[in-house]
């Protein structure tokens, strides 16, 4: 179990991009305060992922809606769709993967 | 990232062969196109030639049309003296186009659309493979 709350609080580093500078103690020390700085960090980089995903989702539609109106290319809108779905898919799984860290963190036995 | 990229040159690879698909139907189209005005040129079979195409961002290398050009082997002739286009002999030339020729492009085009295609549902295959890691 707690071999299993490490692991997660280093993903959740890595993906916050800190680990590699503060390293396990200084992800402790944010896990534990519970700093702004740390939820700031994993909303922005939800933002960022949920921002670039509608942006490619925007273009699918927009390649979607031009070949239904006899202008744009089916292959076009295929490999737009691809792209879309691909990007949903990369931040569901992310999305999982931090909400489930993060609740491993809540669970710590202090 | 190099899966999204080999979509992408699967993708052109489309669209060339696509392109191609479009010439051929053009030829079969008009295989019997003759001239408009007597004694004049019918339909001059096009052919589709590609080259490859380096995209500058990531340095992947597709393919593209690089032009639609004509056929230049010489037109058949016919003799229909009662046909609009003949000429004072009575000759009616006819489209360079041999729909055998045309059948045997159409399936190579078909293939390799198709091994494109394989191409984009495997890089596809492996991208969602990886995402599934995260899981």
């Amino acid at each position: 179990m707690s071999i299993g709350a490490l692991d997660a609080m280093t993903a959740y580093g890595r993906a916050l991009g800190v680990g590699a500078e503060q390293g396990i103690g200084g992800l402790g020390e944010n896990a534990a305060a519970a700093t702004p700085k740390g939820a700031g960090g994993f909303g922005t980089m939800v933002e960022s992922l949920v921002g670039t995903t509608a942006a490619a989702l925007r273009t699918a539609e927009s390649a979607g809606v031009k070949q239904v109106a006899g202008k744009g290319d089916l292959i076009d809108v295929v490999t737009a769709m691809g792209a879309a779905e691909t990007a949903l898919d990369t931040v569901v799984a992310v999305r999982d993967r931090m909400v489930s860290a993060y609740s491993e963190i809540m669970r710590l036995q202090i | 990232m190099d899966l999204d990229t080999s979509l992408r040159v699967s993708a052109s690879g489309l669209k060339a062969q696509a392109r191609r698909m479009r010439v051929i139907a053009e030829n079969l189209a008009n295989a019997d196109s003759v001239a408009s005005t007597a004694g004049g040129d019918p339909y001059r079979r096009k052919v589709a030639s590609f080259r490859a195409d380096v995209d500058r961002a990531t340095g992947a290398t597709g393919v593209k049309v690089q032009a639609i050009d004509t056929d230049k082997t010489a037109f058949a002739r016919s003799y229909q003296p009662g046909n609009p286009a003949a000429d004072a002999t009575g000759y009616v030339l006819t489209p360079n186009v041999n729909s055998l020729v045309e059948a045997a492009d159409m399936k190579a085009a078909q293939r390799s659309y198709e091994a494109n295609l394989n191409a984009i549902e495997a890089a596809k295959g492996l991208t969602m493979r990886t995402i599934d890691l995260l899981k």
